[in-house]
């Protein structure tokens, strides 16, 4: 069965524990279960779609909507809406949230009580002329309304991406990849920068990058998506967009960060020599982690041949934190922890400046996938099987 | 906390307007001016931990917003909702205890709300903070050196120079025909003059304000940096015990409004007439003034401002050269968005191999003295070097 842990910020209600759901916790420090909407549905098809904003949380389940938090004037306020269609993805922001239906088509909801979808217009694609489109009788067909795939926002971002490759800043389309060349795999964003990459493991960024989440080697700001010329060559897995940095993870098991460092979100501990930390530091150009053995390497008895038993398999991050998940199984995090973003032992600190290994996560539960708010993490896990061929560790 | 103190607390019929359209802020607000209602009248306080933490959270949810986009478009309501937030957590840490460290922390939170927030429509509760938090801190560690009053040493000047010229004679000899010029003696009369060679007296007034500081001896290199720090360290660390072990770096409070945070330095200095001239007719801009308070060695790297300039002398002396606008060609300035205004070159040793096109430039050097001011009309490049510990003040105006 699939379980949801939560741990984080939760000042207005936005989660629901299963075990005391009036909980007055504001800052849930330490893992602890939230209720789904979906009965801990293992059927992947069946199982609920969450997106985090600061203030609320949304839900998607088939075509049913909720928005959970503060959305007027008390915590635990929700609406419910039903969409037009079986949602696909949603992305929540401050002002809006948007909701992607399975047949492409794409919607807005503002966090308010009296909530609806809006349907969103987005611009078509420029064309080139040899490819309009005609009917039989010779008038010209309006070209279809894109299909989206892929859709994030953040504080002053909103971008979709189209079945066809078009690049969008909701409404208008800002660049249109070749088709067919390739798919997009993933487009994450920030508070103000974007992310995507491509089935070649191309990563393209675009937005502010006054703080260095380009991964550029200038400071500044991009219209359009930009190839970060010096991840390029490198196969590129899985991608994750915090507040201002961002993350990557290569084929080979490596992990790169960049952009502001601020909070010890990339994991570079840079010491001065005088001990000061120096900070807040900008990191243009992604870095290369060379992480440290992961506890249960150094434990196994035969670890000769497995080194790459513990390598970083996904990297998840929220405002100005950062979590890597591990071949292994076991979860890494770097980053601000005030807020309990990553878990409850870290209350006490401010930040972590290096990755370090996450406790206070059952060791009987896998950890299937991670999901980052602004300032919380949600782990989705499942318990382990005693013994099962594609459990890494066995 | 006594009572006139938490009178100047906003109450919540204050902020209404502000904060129409914030949602969390209301909420969070709302419940912290209740709290605070409820003290005065002596009523039992509930849910104060939780609050005390929301108030947190606004801080913080604020801060993030600020550092999204370029500051200049930062809304003000963000602006004046996290310096509000940041009143009220002082507020809580002070419920919670009101010992030295407390106090310390609270001033850190002060300051951050006034060099990120906007707190003009709070200046009286700033203020009464301010001397709340401050009382009763004691300097423990040794006392700081004062520097000596230096006599004008004679040196050579590239550009003219006049005895504290009256405002006639500036317009016409420096103001129109936009001369650089070395003004002797014009700031003579300024209470800094003999109070700010004293060190403790800095320390007492300003040691425990935050401020920037640029780590690294000039802006334009890869190691440089800023970092936010007490006034009361900054200067421990770059004024006393020089001898050292030679890797301590050079640390420069250098173009902050230091005198908009703290009121007690500004009464230490006045406003030179020069700065009421303008070009036009109309009654001219407002004036920024800066400090620029560092150890020897402090370098500014060869580069102009768009604005009309008077850097005054307090004490210590810098070295300082010039270049004209029409030389810009010829400067080779950076090619960055963010360095655009900044010259490449090393002014104090001219490297004619790399920028073969300084031999085209000329460039006019002088010492800036205590009590003196140099004016450099906009677009003047000025390379900056402090030859001593130094303060000096500019004002900017258009």
């Amino acid at each position: 069965m699939r379980q949801l842990l939560f741990t984080g910020f939760n000042a207005f209600g936005q989660h629901e524990f299963v075990n005391s759901p009036r909980d007055e916790c504001a800052a849930s420090a330490g893992f602890r279960e939230i209720s789904a909407h979906d009965g801990g549905n293992n059927n992947t098809k069946n199982q609920c779609t969450i997106s985090f904003d600061w203030r609320y949380t949304a839900y998607a389940l088939c075509r049913k909507l909720w928005l959970r938090g503060l959305l007027e004037t008390e915590p635990g306020e929700c609406v419910e809406v039903e969409a037009p269609g079986e949602i696909k993805a949603l992305a929540a922001g401050d002002s809006h949230c948007l909701v992607l239906l399975c047949t492409g088509e794409l919607y807005k909801i503002q966090p308010k009580l009296e909530a609806t979808l809006q349907a969103i217009r987005l611009e078509n694609p420029p064309r080139p002329s040899t490819a309009t489109k005609r009917t039989i009788f010779g008038a010209v067909k309006a070209p279809a309304p894109p299909s989206i795939e892929h859709i994030a926002c953040g504080t002053n971002i909103n971008v979709a991406v189209s079945s066809e490759n078009a690049v969008f800043s909701i409404p208008s389309c800002l660049h249109q990849f070749p088709d067919r060349q390739w798919r997009v795999q993933q487009l994450e964003c920030g508070h103000e920068h974007a992310l995507l990459l491509n089935g070649n493991g191309d990563v393209y960024t675009w937005g502010n990058g006054l703080r260095g989440q380009l991964g550029q080697a200038a400071l500044c700001v991009e219209e359009t998506p930009q190839l970060i010329e010096s991840l390029a060559g490198i196969k590129i897995t899985g991608i994750a967009a915090g507040g201002w940095h961002s993350a990557a993870i290569s084929a080979f098991g490596d992990l790169y960060t960049w952009g502001l460092n601020c909070s010890g979100q990339l994991g570079m501990r840079v010491m001065k020599p005088n001990g000061l930390q120096k900070e807040p530091t900008v990191y243009p150009l992604p870095q290369l982690h060379d992480l440290p053995d992961c506890c249960c390497c150094s434990s196994r008895e035969s670890g000769a041949e497995d080194t790459d038993v513990c390598e970083p398999l996904k990297v998840f991050a929220g405002s100005r934190h950062t979590l890597l998940l591990r071949r292994c199984g076991r979860l890494w995090a770097s980053g601000w922890c005030i807020h309990g973003q990553l878990g409850k032992q870290l209350c006490e600190q401010n930040f972590l400046d290096a990755f370090q290994a996450l406790h206070g996560v059952d060791a009987d539960l896998d950890v299937v996938n991670v999901l980052c708010g602004p300032w919380a993490t949600l782990l989705m896990v499942t318990q382990k099987k005693s013994v099962s061929t594609d459990d890494p560790i066995s | 906390m006594d009572g006139p103190l938490l009178e100047l607390f906003p109450r919540f019929d204050d902020l209404e307007d502000l904060l129409r359209n914030e949602v969390e802020a209301r909420y969070i607000l709302k419940k912290a001016t209740d709290h605070l209602d409820g003290i005065k009248s002596n009523d039992k306080a509930g849910e104060e931990e939780e609050i005390r933490y929301l108030i947190c959270a606004v801080v913080d949810r604020n801060w993030e917003r600020i550092h999204t986009g370029h500051f200049s478009v930062v809304p003000v309501t963000t602006r004046q909702i996290y310096a509000i937030a940041c009143f009220f957590k002082i507020f809580f840490l002070l419920l919670e205890s009101t010992d030295p460290r407390q106090k310390e922390k609270c001033s850190g939170i002060l300051d951050e709300a006034q060099l990120l927030g906007c707190t003009d429509d709070w200046s009286e509760l700033k203020a009464a903070l301010m001397e709340y938090l401050d009382k009763g801190q004691q300097e423990t560690a040794e006392p700081l050196p004062i520097l000596a009053a230096v006599l004008r040493g004679s040196c050579a000047c590239d550009i003219p120079q006049l005895d504290a010229p009256g405002l006639n004679e500036f317009q016409t000899k420096c103001f129109q025909p936009q001369q650089p010029t070395l003004l002797l003696n014009t700031i003579k009369h300024w209470p800094a003059m003999d109070k700010w060679r004293d060190l403790n007296y800095l320390l007492q007034v300003a040691g425990n304000r935050t401020v920037p500081i640029e780590i690294g001896s000039n802006y334009a290199s890869d190691e440089w940096s800023q970092q936010l720090v007490k006034i009361r360290d900054f200067l421990r660390r770059q004024f006393v015990d020089q001898s050292g072990d030679g890797c301590r770096e050079i640390e420069y409070l250098a173009q902050h409004e230091l005198f908009a945070q703290i009121p007690a330095l500004k009464a230490d200095i006045c406003v030179p007439d020069y700065c009421t001239l303008s070009g036009a007719e109309e009654t001219p801009a407002a004036v920024d003034i800066k400090a620029w308070l560092g150890p020897a060695g402090t370098i500014s790297p060869m580069h102009y401002d768009p604005k009309h300039n008077l850097l005054c002398q307090v004490f210590g002396s810098k070295q300082i050269i010039l270049a004209a606008p029409e030389d810009t060609p010829n400067l080779y300035p950076h090619e960055s968005e963010f360095l655009g205004n900044t010259s490449q070159i090393n002014a104090a040793e001219l490297d004619l191999k790399t920028f073969p096109l300084l031999e085209q430039v000329r460039f006019y050097k002088l010492l800036l003295q205590p009590g003196d001011c140099l004016y450099m009309p906009p677009k003047w490049w000025h390379y900056v070097r402090a030859e001593t510990p130094s303060f000096s003040v500019s004002f900017w105006w258009e």
